[in-house]
């Protein structure tokens, strides 16, 4: 009896752990060679969004969301462009869209322009904004919400729906 | 170069600033999520340029008699501290009237998400002290009341518009859809001292970037970033008196997205309208400006290094004179930028090259009287610097 309860109360700690997100990691000028370098020779998505500015962002973070629960491995990486300080409130965010596990990074430079021309020079700040990289890191940008269909049909390309 | 003449460096307005040891921990937004860098500048009919700027959730206000050398030490408007919305495209607004009212309008950001009110106060004894801060927004609702800005008349007649999701709200409720946001409107005619009841101006407007307000001979007009068809985001001007709303800018940025970018409006004493405005549409993509004049408008007008980020932009004008300033990133530091016209925007000067800052910054605040041009420039590392440009004998 004891046991079984023990073993119930592990089960319930373990599942308390995977739904609080993972810390963010700071976001600097070097972070995406970084994210490239682990994602070598695969594709991954690359998610733009802010926690405190961006309504559209939620929409896409759902989709994503729902994705994540029937895709096992979906190679995403989401990056906040609000500040380490809004740490909390992004796994706040995340966590009941199901993206608690995810690769979660968040912007931490007094200079954002630095960080959006690390990414892309083109990139004045509009938020969400996507880049669906591939096995060769060529990449797609999505500006604005990134459709179901489009997500599908790329996920479909790169050998990664289920 | 002789052209610029960096004023001062307000190192000493610092030593005014009361440090708190309030530890305050918040839901959603963190207290200093950003620092709050964007400041509120005005000039009155004196030449006297006035300061508004966010520290430890007070608004405090300043005067400077001197062109900004020297300011006063500053007075907190409010007893109470509230989160006040000072980064990115919000910032405290600060109007003189000629009888000496100054008057101030700021966001106040809730805890709930996008959530805030749009707050007044004003000063009828030269800024020593402040009317109790009120709400303008109506509703009696927690929901967005959000970047708002301030134009008088300077006789008494004073305008607050500002982005509003009551609509929204309201609709969603009862399972419905609503596309952006809605501008609504408070009005005084006696400098502040009450207010009428709020006015919707329009539904379905962009939801996260700046207004813009100036007053012309026909009333208030305001700019903001409006939504045509489903998600075209381009800008649309109105009087708020006759209601007249037309399109501003034919850019056709379609996007469902937020921008956070927003244009600025400012009007000479001639009567033309100054926009300034920044689009990634079909049509155009950058920073631009133009003029419209009786019922004529000159081709837009690019701004800026769209290589650097060229964004942000704010129009003055004053008699002949018109200013604008923008903010760039040059790859290793932020660059304030500027340019002028003394023939109300028919010419203009070569953009010049202001100031830098290797943190975080503010966007550039251009300010005029018709007289003398200034850009007021706040920055983490080198505080609020007040840069006057050389604009020779303006007409």
């Amino acid at each position: 009896m004891i046991r079984r309860f023990l073993f119930g109360m592990m089960a319930v700690l373990v599942i308390a752990a995977s739904a609080s997100a993972a810390e963010p990691i700071p976001f600097t000028v070097d972070s995406l060679a970084k994210i490239k370098a682990q994602y070598a020779g695969r594709p991954f998505i690359l998610n733009l969004w802010s926690v405190n500015e961006c309504s559209y962002c939620i929409a896409e973070l759902t989709l994503l969301g729902k994705l994540a629960k029937t895709q096992k491995r979906l190679p995403l990486v989401l990056v906040a462009t609000d500040s380490p300080e809004f740490a909390p409130a992004m796994q706040k965010t995340l966590s009941p869209l199901g993206l608690a596990g995810v690769d979660s990074w968040v912007f931490d430079d007094p200079i954002p322009e630095r960080l959006r021309h690390a990414i892309d020079p083109s990139w004045y700040g509009e938020l969400p904004r996507t880049y669906l990289y591939d096995a060769r890191h060529q990449r797609e940008t999505i500006v604005g919400v990134l459709g179901e269909q489009r997500l599908r049909a790329w996920l479909e390309k790169n050998r990664l729906a289920n | 170069m002789g052209q610029i003449i960096l004023a001062t460096l307000l190192a000493a307005m610092l030593a005014y600033w009361p440090v708190s040891a309030m530890e305050h921990q918040h839901d959603v937004k963190p207290r200093q999520a950003q620092s709050a860098l964007a400041v509120g500048a005005a000039l009155d009919d004196s030449g006297r340029l006035w300061l508004a700027r966010v520290e430890n959730q007070q608004l405090w206000v300043s005067r400077s008699d001197d062109g900004g050398r020297r300011f006063s030490p500053p007075v907190a408007v409010s007893s109470q501290p509230e989160d006040i919305a000072a980064d990115a495209e919000n910032r405290p607004k600060i109007a003189v009237a000629r009888d000496g009212t100054v008057l101030l309008t700021w966001s106040q950001s809730l805890p709930q998400k996008y959530a805030g009110n749009v707050r007044f106060a004003r000063s009828t004894d030269g800024g020593r002290s402040f009317s109790t801060p009120m709400t303008l927004n109506d509703d009696g609702r927690i929901g967005s009341h959000r970047f708002e800005s301030l134009a008088i008349d300077g006789a008494g007649r004073v305008a607050v518009v500002w982005l509003d999701g009551r609509d929204r709200d309201a609709v969603r409720e009862k399972g419905g859809a609503f596309a952006g946001s809605s501008v609504y409107l408070a009005q005084s005619a006696d400098n502040g001292a009450h207010f009428n009841a709020n006015r919707k101006l329009t539904e379905h407007t962009c939801e996260c970037c700046r207004t813009s307000l100036a007053w012309t001979a026909e009333g208030p007009v305001a700019l903001w970033r409006n939504m045509y068809g489903t998600n075209t985001r381009d800008f649309a001007l109105a009087n708020l008196d006759t209601g007249k709303m037309d399109r501003a800018t034919d850019d056709e940025w379609q996007i469902d997205a937020c921008p956070h970018h927003g244009g600025g409006l400012a009007v000479d004493s001639h009567g033309a309208l100054h926009l300034v405005w920044f689009t990634q549409g079909k049509t155009r993509q950058g920073l631009f400006y133009k003029r419209i004049a009786g019922g004529r408008e000159s081709s837009p007008m690019a701004l800026g290094d769209p290589a650097a980020q060229a964004g942000h932009a704010t129009v003055a004008a004053a008699g002949s004179m018109v200013l604008i300033a923008w903010r760039e990133f040059d790859g290793r530091a932020y660059v304030a930028r500027a340019m002028h016209s003394t023939d109300g925007g028919a010419s203009w000067s070569t953009p010049l090259r202001l100031a830098e800052s290797g943190g975080a910054a503010d966007y550039p605040l251009p300010l005029t009287d018709g007289k003398q041009a200034l850009v007021v420039w706040n920055s983490a590392t080198e505080g609020v610097r007040v840069l006057l440009l050389d604009v020779g004998n303006a007409k």
